[in-house]
């Protein structure tokens, strides 16, 4: 089947090559929000064209991900091309023309966002990839819907695990539980795609590859820190025996350095160093 | 008169004269004050005592202000008495009360602050209706006359039978007052309950974000058990507002713990500000004058009415104009705002997920974004609690220890400064609490790194400054800046 007339701005059609559509939650976790830019990064450094739908979190993530690593990346949208939603995304969607990406829409020009127009997106999304990685989505997510047509289109579905105690994890190890195939890092989709490359079956060997940076071990705090889970100060006081106004001061410390971030009025572990983004 | 919590003397005049009979009201008076004339006169007949059968003129001055209440019944009745006996009304001083058609002195309100005003204007002796007289007796150096009824007073001052003074309470301030909420009862917690030991010693606003259920409600109640009790001034400025609303306790108007508050986010700005039609009545914020104003569901309040606390958050009084005039209230309270992270309530909390979409999140967070948050000093997230710590025998420390460390610490920065950390206007900041120099490196990094505003910079240094006064350290230290820092919200849901 081929997708709907399409309204375009920015290249279109992109050049040729393979096309990997990375959709999942718009309010990921700090670990699925790392994994979705470094696939995103390293996919398009490969020559993958990464397909997403400019929405906040996961998508936003994976466009960014593919910007950054100077490759070309489209952006499937639920409302007119000339309608940017969310309007906060305004300067990802200039990012993405002038990385020379493209931003099409199946919907006439100006219009607005829609419940019911996504699912169909959805669906165009899948149309427009090889393969449809997922990366945390919970119950119910629009992200299954893209796995759903993915898999009516009789394309590859893959999956990325996460926490067996995040909610976030729920719509993708069902999906991996129903057969989609296993992302622990970029290579596993290259294969997929059938553009080559071994695939590492050994997952510790993977970080370095990935290039995440797990912060230093240099405090006893950390260890105890996850990257997925938030915890607050009072829950680390009491684990490590601590007195809170101590532990509230290390914490800022570690957030300063970098090594950990604010997530859900608490604490996790951050996945790499460096700049904040806004 | 009471013009919010200035007393403003009215000198009342009769004079009975030839013609027909009739009673004549001048001086600019109120409908309620007009009304007066029935009352009075019934009194004065039901009394046993005679009305005058000629004409009468009963002259409230100043005439240009306007009169208003039922006080002033009273001293005009006392007045036809004694003109009709021919006698001149005692020398400095001042009645007030309403009267019963029987005679009979009824209670009036904000009695404590007509008291006290009177007394600075050098009256020496105060007639109050009965009920309110423990109020009046709170007043040094005044003579209070309870007054039960009409021919009581009037006997009184023609000599024929004297009231004796009430008298004086024995007001002693009691060491420790009852602790309703106890911090023992708040299982874990750790971080809400040192924000709130922060918030006690150094005067500094708070605000909670956290699920329903967490527990918010119960740590702001634990508030006033950490904090000292009231000091003599500060109890009588609390009993003042409570006089001028009719609210004090018969017995034992004064009271020693420390006000809270927690309108329902229903209210409206009359309701929480003050206000009302003439002469504006104290709102909310005054009645938590020198205690704790506990706003749930921060993000429910109408927007204008959380505007309109930042004028009184930043001066401790606020000030309101109605067609009557304008008055000053007092409101220099403890804030303590706690809020859902999202529509839903859900968002951020590891069992149940929240169900609301990200632009709605959003949309809630920035309602409490702005200038009132910006002059919250202390925020801290509050999560639900484990089941099995809830069940868990382990206690934390009592109210009472922790209002030891709270008392030393308010007690240094008195010393010091004489106010509170939270009150600190910059410059002072600069040149009363002095940074170890790696605490202002902390403070440069950290402002360089996230691009903190001015107005957060000084936020975390008056933070820092009663991290260290709660450790009796003189310096401020990297770690109490870091502390300091600690206690934002940011990224609430996300």
């Amino acid at each position: 089947m081929s997708p709907p007339d399409l309204r375009t701005r920015g290249r279109w059609p992109p050049p040729e090559g393979p096309r990997a559509a990375i959709v999942g939650s718009r309010r990921p976790s700090p670990y699925g929000e790392a994994v979705a830019e470094q696939l995103g990064l390293e996919l398009a450094r490969a020559g993958v064209i990464v397909v997403s739908g400019l929405a906040l979190g996961i998508d936003a993530a994976a466009h960014r991900g593919a910007v950054n690593g100077g490759g070309v990346t489209v952006a499937v949208m639920g409302t007119g091309v000339d309608v940017i939603y969310p309007a906060a995304h305004g300067v990802l969607a200039e990012a993405i023309l002038a990385a020379g990406g493209a931003l099409v829409s199946q919907f006439p020009d100006g219009t607005a966002p829609r419940r019911h127009n996504f699912p169909a997106r959805n669906y165009t999304m899948a149309a427009l990839a090889d393969v449809v990685v997922v990366v945390e989505a919970a119950e119910g997510s629009g992200a299954l819907i893209t796995a759903e047509a993915a898999l009516d289109l009789h394309k590859e579905v893959m999956a990325v695990p996460g926490s067996i105690f995040s909610p976030l994890s729920v719509g993708t190890h069902s999906l991996l539980r129903d057969g989609a195939g296993l992302v622990q890092n970029a290579r596993d989709v290259l294969a997929a795609l059938r553009l080559g490359g071994e695939v590492l079956d050994d997952p510790l060997a993977t970080p370095k590859n990935l290039g995440f940076k797990l912060p230093g071990e240099r405090d006893g705090i950390l260890s105890h820190l996850s990257d997925v889970l938030a915890l607050n100060a009072a829950e680390v006081a009491r684990k490590l025996q601590l007195p809170i106004a101590e532990v509230l001061g290390r914490l800022t410390a570690l957030e300063l350095d970098g090594a950990v971030r604010r997530h859900q009025g608490g604490y996790v572990r951050a996945l790499r160093r460096g700049k904040e983004r806004a | 008169m009471l013009v919010g919590l200035d007393a403003r003397p009215i000198h009342v005049e009769a004079d009975i004269g030839r013609g027909e009979v009739a009673f004549m009201l001048v001086g600019l008076a109120a409908t309620t004050v007009k009304e007066a004339r029935e009352r009075v006169r019934s009194a004065i007949r039901n009394s046993g005592l005679e009305f005058p059968t000629t004409r009468l003129t009963v002259n409230l001055a100043p005439a240009e202000m306007r009169k208003q209440g039922t006080a002033l019944d009273l001293p005009m009745a006392v007045a036809i008495a004694l003109a009709r006996a021919g006698k001149a009304a005692p020398p400095h001083s001042a009645f007030l009360g309403e009267l019963a058609l029987d005679g009979s002195v009824r209670h009036v309100d904000g009695v404590l602050v007509a008291a006290r005003g009177l007394s600075t204007l050098g009256y020496e002796r105060v007639f109050v209706p009965a009920a309110d007289a423990a109020e009046a007796t709170l007043v040094d150096g005044l003579e209070v006359i309870p007054c039960a009824s009409l021919i009581g007073v009037v006997n009184h001052l023609l000599g024929a039978e004297a009231i004796a003074p009430a008298p004086r309470g024995a007001f002693v301030c009691v060491a420790a007052t009852d602790i309703e909420h106890d911090l023992t009862e708040v299982h874990g917690q750790e971080e809400a309950k040192r924000a709130l030991e922060v918030a006690a010693a150094g005067g500094h606003h708070l605000l909670m974000s956290g699920p329903p259920g967490a527990g918010k409600t119960m740590l702001a109640r634990c508030l006033p058990g950490i904090l000292p009790p009231l000091e003599l001034a500060e109890a009588l400025e609390v009993a003042q507002v409570r006089s001028l609303l009719g609210d004090l306790p018969r017995e034992g108007p004064l009271d020693w713990a420390r006000p809270f508050r927690s309108p329902h986010h229903g209210v409206s700005m009359a309701g929480l500000i003050g206000g009302g039609s003439g002469l504006a009545q104290p709102g909310e914020i005054s009645r938590a004058h020198h205690g704790v104003l506990f706003l749930d569901e921060l993000a429910e309040f109408q927007t204008p009415v959380l505007q309109a606390l930042r004028q009184p958050l930043e001066s401790g009084r606020v000030n309101i104009t109605r067609s009557g005039g304008s008055v000053t209230y007092p409101a220099r309270f403890t804030l303590v705002a706690a809020t859902n992270p999202c529509p839903c309530g859900w968002a951020g909390d590891g069992v149940r997920g929240c169900r609301c979409t990200p632009g709605a999140v959003d949309t809630y967070q920035r309602r409490l974004s702005g200038p009132l948050l910006d002059r919250i000093d202390l925020q801290v997230a509050v999560r639900r609690v484990q089941l099995e710590l809830l069940a868990s025998e382990a206690r934390g420390e009592s109210s009472a220890t922790v209002r030891e460390r709270v008392v030393a610490a308010r007690r240094l920065q008195q010393e010091r400064q004489g106010c509170l950390n939270a009150q600190l206007k910059p410059a002072r900041l600069r040149q009363l609490a002095g940074l170890a120099p790696e605490s202002r490196r902390a403070l440069e990094r950290w402002g360089a790194h996230r691009g903190i505003t001015a107005r957060g910079f000084h936020r975390a240094w008056r933070v820092a400054r009663t991290s260290a006064d709660l450790d009796g350290s003189a310096q401020i230290e990297e770690h109490h800046i870091l502390e300091a820092l600690g206690f934002r919200l940011q990224d609430v849901a996300a």
